[in-house]
C-alpha cells in the first residue's frame, strides 16, 4: 500500500514537472518561462524528498527555486523580455 | 491562452514518459532500485558512527556529511575550489565597476511597505534556518553548501524588495563579502591541515584531511563534548563552507544588481 502511494506521488510530481518543462520551453514571455521552470524545479525537489534524499532537497529548493530564477530574472532584465521568432 | 497543439504535445510527452517508466518498471534495465545496497554503501553506513572501529569511523550521525567532508573530503575541497574560481571569474568580469552609494532617497525605492515589512521578518528567520542547517549538518540532513545557499535567499530578497542600494548602505559591500568569503575558504583550508600542523609540532604522523585518529597517527578532532556529538572536523568544515558559500553568492548577486549603464561606462571607458 505504502509503495503504491509513494509511486503514485512520484508519478504525479514527475508528470507535473514534464508539463511545466514543456510550458517553459514553449512560453515566449521569458518571465513566465522562468516561473514555469521554477515549478518544474519544485516538483523535482518533491521527488527528491519522496526518494528520501533530504540533503539534496535542502540545497535544491534555495538554488533552483530561489537563486537560479533570480539570476535568470536579472539576465532577462538586462536583455529582453519577449523571445522573437 | 493554451493552444490545442500545446495540449497535444504535453499529453504525448506524458504518454512517452509513462510508457518509458512502465518499461523500466517491468525490468527493462534490470531490477530498479537494485535489490542489495552496494558494498561501498554498506561500508559508509557501517562507519559513519561506529565506536567499535575508532580508526575508521567519522563519529558523525549523518552519513551524507560524513561522506562529503570525511570519506571523500578532498573531492569536496576541489569542488569548493571550482566555486571559488567561478566567483573570481565573475569579479574579474566586473573589474573596475564601482557599486555606487550616491543615490539619494534610496529608501523610497523598492516594493511596497507591506512587502518590505514581511521581508524584514525573513531577515531574521532565513539566517536562523541557515545557521541551524550548517551547525547541525553533522547530525541532521544539511551542511555548509545547503546553509550557504539558503542564506543567500536573504540577499536576493533584500536586493529585489529593498533596491540594490540597501545592502551596501547597511554594510554588506562587495569587498567586505570578499573578505568574509576568503576567511571561510581559509577556514576550510586550515581545517583540512589542522591535524597535520599539530602533528608537525608534536612530531607524530598525520594525514591531510584527517578527522579521527588513524592506526599510525594518533591525533584527532574532538568527537564529542559531553553528550553532544561534534563529528570532529565536520562541524568546522560545515561552518566555514557556510560562510564561504553565503558570501560568494552575495558577491555574485551584488555584482549582478549593478545597473547596466554603470557597467557600460566602465567597459567603454566613457
Amino acid at each position: 500500500m505504502l509503495e503504491i502511494f509513494t509511486l503514485s506521488l512520484l508519478t504525479l510530481f514527475a508528470l507535473t514537472s514534464v508539463v511545466a518543462a514543456y510550458l517553459a520551453i514553449r512560453e515566449r514571455d521569458l518571465v513566465k518561462a522562468i516561473v514555469y521552470s521554477a515549478i518544474q524545479s519544485s516538483m523535482y525537489a518533491l521527488i527528491y524528498y519522496v526518494l528520501m534524499a533530504p540533503d539534496i532537497v535542502l540545497v535544491y529548493i534555495p538554488v533552483s527555486v530561489g537563486l537560479i530564477p533570480a539570476v535568470l530574472l536579472f539576465v532577462v532584465k538586462k536583455t529582453e523580455r519577449y523571445e522573437g521568432e | 491562452m493554451v493552444k490545442k497543439s500545446d495540449v497535444f504535445v504535453a499529453i504525448s510527452i506524458a504518454v512517452f514518459v509513462l510508457s518509458l517508466a512502465y518499461v523500466t518498471s517491468l525490468g527493462g534495465l534490470g531490477p530498479l532500485p537494485p535489490v542489495d545496497a552496494r558494498k561501498i554503501a554498506y561500508a559508509y553506513l557501517n562507519l559513519t558512527y561506529n565506536p567499535w572501529q575508532p580508526f575508521l569511523t567519522a563519529f558523525a550521525l549523518e552519513s551524507v556529511t560524513a561522506i562529503i567532508w570525511d570519506f571523500r573530503g578532498l573531492d569536496t575541497l576541489y569542488e569548493t575550489a571550482v566555486f571559488y574560481g567561478a566567483i573570481i571569474a565573475s569579479i574579474a568580469l566586473y573589474r573596475g565597476v564601482k557599486i555606487s552609494l550616491s543615490k539619494k532617497e534610496w529608501s523610497k525605492l523598492g516594493l511596497s511597505p507591506i512587502a518590505k515589512t514581511v521581508t524584514r521578518l525573513s531577515f531574521v528567520l532565513i539566517p536562523t534556518v541557515a545557521a541551524s542547517v550548517a551547525l547541525h549538518g553533522h547530525l541532521t540532513p544539511g551542511g555548509g553548501f545547503q546553509a550557504g545557499s539558503i542564506a543567500t535567499v536573504v540577499i536576493v530578497l533584500a536586493i529585489i524588495i529593498f533596491s540594490r542600494y540597501f545592502l551596501p548602505k547597511h554594510g554588506v559591500s562587495k569587498n567586505r563579502a570578499l573578505l568574509f568569503r576568503s576567511i571561510g575558504l581559509m577556514g576550510v583550508g586550515l581545517t583540512s591541515i589542522a591535524i597535520l600542523l599539530a602533528a608537525l609540532a608534536l612530531g607524530t604522523n598525520a594525514y591531510i584531511f584527517q578527522n579521527q585518529a588513524k592506526l599510525n597517527s594518533p591525533l584527532s578532532f574532538p568527537a564529542r563534548v559531553d553528550d553532544y556529538t561534534l563529528g570532529g572536523s565536520l562541524l568546522f568544515f560545515n561552518l566555514f563552507e557556510f560562510i564561504a558559500v553565503a558570501f560568494g553568492f552575495t558577491i555574485v548577486f551584488l555584482l549582478l544588481s549593478v545597473s547596466e549603464e554603470e557597467v557600460r561606462k566602465v567597459v567603454t571607458r566613457d
